[in-house]
């Protein structure tokens, strides 16, 4: 603490932040849960995307496999603030009109879910051969093979990278400003237009952004420890 | 990161180098550089630090047409951007001595607080909180409000409001004004005039708001659209100025007087907007018999 | 096929001004991010823990905010506090992918360089090499091969990223559309009183893949071939 008041740092900007987030709490609030409710419909959309595309291009369903390729090299591909601008931009010319709700759990599930493919293709492949031949050995059939065999064993594979890809989708979100969709970012920049507390401002947006993000963090370290596959498979 | 300054330089140099040379410049050669250095010959002299430097500093707007855009030659163009030319002219006798930069909205008011530029002439409407961080020069434009609607749609006129959709760009005063005065109005906010205006072909809005001229250019090329007779949110335009720079104010105010007084408002005029329109944006522009001031207070929050 | 009159210009301006900044944005954030990552990233192997500390916080602190954030914080904040922390919008949003970039190659030349084992240290230690030159002689030019594909695969990421400049008004592609699609919709003679946002996002999505598409091959290429 004495070092830092030697740098010049003034121990009253803790209360600064404090009583901006206080005088804002409102609106601050209601950026935070929709930021949250985004996420959270686009993440839920983003894993039956991946789960099911994934599985496709693992195991090469035909049309479906090469459709699902087509789909995720065109996301990857391109950035999604042009795949934002576009949906929200540039589809009502040729009659397509999507609200910013939809446009913003709509883009980040798109471009989640093209990510997520190829986290449960990589996890879906990875399942030793053996194992699936071990399933149908027992009598199961190809789809209850994947439900018993494949999924359990692949889904775990496949998690620490989805979550990694979660965490991009919530940072994501905040892209939604261009669009003048009031999640946390949206919301802290128009506060700091009116009140001009730039430094309280940028703290606050920066420090939530680092909470949720780090917290998702722990929790891929904590999977990769509790559900690592043991050595023998 | 040497390169990208030299390359911003290098580019904004070619572009204005390319608008001298494209001519846009011609209404205003009547009025000769010698004719200009008598008629300033007694106002206040430009402050040092700019004069030393040989150049003007200029945020401008580049996706706003008709006051600053790009043009169809990759150069900087439109009214805002014809007087920051006109000032280069005043200051060192050459239209292309001035570096102009694109500023976004949320940019504006940092660009001068932060010393980026000299000036910001980019439909800055005056507004009396924005005067407590920044300087204004006299209002040199003025917009006044308008509502753009469907031939025989749902809204004719500002008392036909509750309940319909609304849209405007996101941050504008119509923005603030709907939303205090108009609670029972849903709005479709957007980013850029373009955002509003699909929102509002395509029927996710039931009419436009915005400034009389630009409205007024749709309504002319889309029979199908009117303007109603409101007229409101008169906001005048200023000139951005660092707080407290006094010398470089009473240059700006005294030059803008000088062109108020030539009428050279007019000839850029007819140099930025359609044939037309010069009429109608004439009424917005000084003029040796033609003035308006700022209001004060906030008008966002004084219902009609 | 015969493409409408306004495309010539419109083509010209985001190809000649656009697409040169986005390359430009993407090579500078490139350069620096590889150059301090790489630095950073073998730093984290030594084990002196204070310095260690350091260099996680700061890895962890630049992957975690959205670029957007850190990019409006350079752009908005630092000239707030100090008027020396200026930048121009380009310079900005190079700054901020490098922040974002380099913590990116810190943490992978991390991997790389604790990935190599360690009896290379050991024979590099008795043929007489110091710290620096075991380092670069013997353990990055192998950690570089490992750590090949992920930087293809950044280069992709930071070409996609440099988008995000447009949000401060750097006028690098999908900003040049931007302005192409607003001065589009004026009436004449400014423009043409049509709205042609479709198409011009449309080929700002197409020259991004363009570019993109060859590159992540490669990366996919790489990852097969050298690990």
């Amino acid at each position: 603490m004495s070092s830092l008041l030697a740098l010049g740092f003034d121990p009253s900007f803790f209360s600064d932040v404090w009583s901006f987030v206080d005088a804002n709490a409102d609106e601050l609030q209601a950026g935070l849960r929709r930021t949250l409710l985004v996420s959270a419909i686009a993440i839920a959309g983003a894993f039956f995307i991946g789960l099911v595309l994934g599985a496709a291009r693992a195991h090469r369903v035909p049309v479906v496999s090469q459709l699902a390729a087509v789909y995720v090299e065109v996301i990857r591909n391109t950035p999604i603030l042009v795949q934002i601008f576009f949906l929200f931009y540039g589809l009502p010319q040729i009659g397509v009109r999507l609200e910013a709700f939809t446009v913003a759990w709509l883009a980040v599930m798109i471009w989640g879910g093209a990510f997520n493919t190829e986290n449960f293709r990589a996890g879906f492949e990875a399942v030793p051969a053996r194992l699936r031949e071990a399933g149908f050995a027992l009598g199961f059939g190809g789809i209850s093979t994947f439900l018993n065999v494949t999924l359990p064993i692949g889904g775990r594979i496949a998690l620490p990278s989805s979550i990694n890809t979660y965490i991009s989708v919530v940072k994501n979100t905040s892209l939604m400003y261009v669009i003048s969709y009031p999640e946390l970012t949206t919301t802290v920049l128009q506060v700091q237009a009116l009140t001009l507390q730039t430094v309280e401002a940028f703290t606050v947006l920066a420090a939530t952004y680092l909470i949720i993000v780090w917290t998702l963090s722990a929790l891929i370290r904590f999977l990769e420890s509790h559900l690592a596959l043991p050595k023998a498979l | 990161m040497r390169r990208v300054k030299i390359g911003i330089v290098a580019t904004v140099a070619a572009g204005t180098l390319l608008a001298v040379w494209g001519g846009v410049a011609s209404a205003r050669e009547a009025d000769s550089t010698a004719s200009l250095a008598a008629a300033q010959a007694k106002l206040p002299p430009l402050p040092a630090d700019i004069r030393s430097r040989g150049r003007f500093n200029i945020a401008v707007k580049c996706d706003t047409p008709p006051f600053g855009y790009i043009g169809a030659r990759s150069q900087n163009a439109g009214f805002d951007v014809e007087i920051a030319r006109l000032f280069a002219k005043f200051a060192f006798g050459k239209p292309n001595r001035v570096t102009m930069s694109c500023v976004t909205t949320p940019a504006r008011e940092p660009a001068l607080t932060t010393g980026r530029v000299d000036l910001v002439i980019a439909t800055f409407t005056y507004n009396t909180d924005r005067e407590t961080r920044i300087d204004f020069s006299r209002a040199y434009y003025k917009a006044t409000g308008r509502l753009l609607v469907k031939n025989g749609g749902s809204v004719q006129g500002l008392n036909d409001l509750a309940g319909k959709t609304i849209a405007t760009t996101s941050g504008s005063v119509y923005d603030r004004w709907v939303k205090n005065c108009y609670k029972d109005t849903k709005l479709v906010i957007t980013d850029g005039f373009t955002n509003a205006l699909l929102a509002f072909r395509d029927g996710r809005a039931d009419a436009l708001m915005f400034d009389d001229t630009i409205l007024l250019g749709i309504a002319v090329t889309d029979p199908t659209t009117k303007l109603t007779d409101d007229l409101f949110l008169q906001q005048p335009y200023g000139i951005g100025i660092q707080q407290g720079n006094v010398a470089l104010k009473r240059w700006v105010d005294s030059r803008l007087n000088l062109m108020k007084k030539r009428d050279l408002f007019f000839p850029i005029l007819k140099n930025t907007v359609p044939p037309k329109q010069v009429a109608p944006f004439s009424k917005n522009i000084l003029r040796p018999k033609q003035t308006f001031a700022y209001n004060q207070g906030d008008i966002t929050t004084v219902c009609s | 096929m015969n493409l409408p009159d306004w495309v010539g210009d419109v083509a010209r301006y985001m190809l000649e001004e656009g697409l040169v900044n986005t390359l430009r944005i993407a090579g500078i954030s490139l350069a620096g991010a590889v150059l301090i990552g790489v630095t950073l990233g073998t730093l984290m192997t030594i084990r002196f823990l204070p310095l260690r500390g350091v260099i996680r916080l700061y890895i962890e602190f630049w992957r975690g905010l959205p670029i957007l954030v850190t990019i409006f914080i350079i752009y908005f904040l630092l000239p707030a506090v100090s008027l020396s922390l200026r930048f121009e919008a380009l310079t900005a949003a190079a700054i901020g992918l490098i922040l974002w970039g380099s913590a990116q190659v810190a943490e992978a030349t991390r991997g790389a360089v604790q990935s190599i084992p360690r009896e290379q240290h050991e024979a590099a230690s008795a043929l007489g090499f110091g710290w620096v030159g075991r380092h670069a002689f013997v353990i990055m030019p192998q950690a570089l091969r490992r750590l090949l594909p992920p930087l293809v695969s950044l280069l992709v990421n930071i070409i996609q990223n440099t988008t995000i400049a447009q949000v401060i008004g750097a006028n690098e592609l999908l900003e040049s559309g931007e302005r192409s699609v607003e001065r589009l919709t004026a009436p004449p003679p400014i423009g043409l009183g049509e709205i042609h946002s479709f198409e011009i996002y449309a080929a700002v999505m197409a020259i991004f893949f363009v570019i993109s598409f060859p590159l992540t091959r490669l990366a996919a290429y790489l990852e097969k071939r050298l690990i």
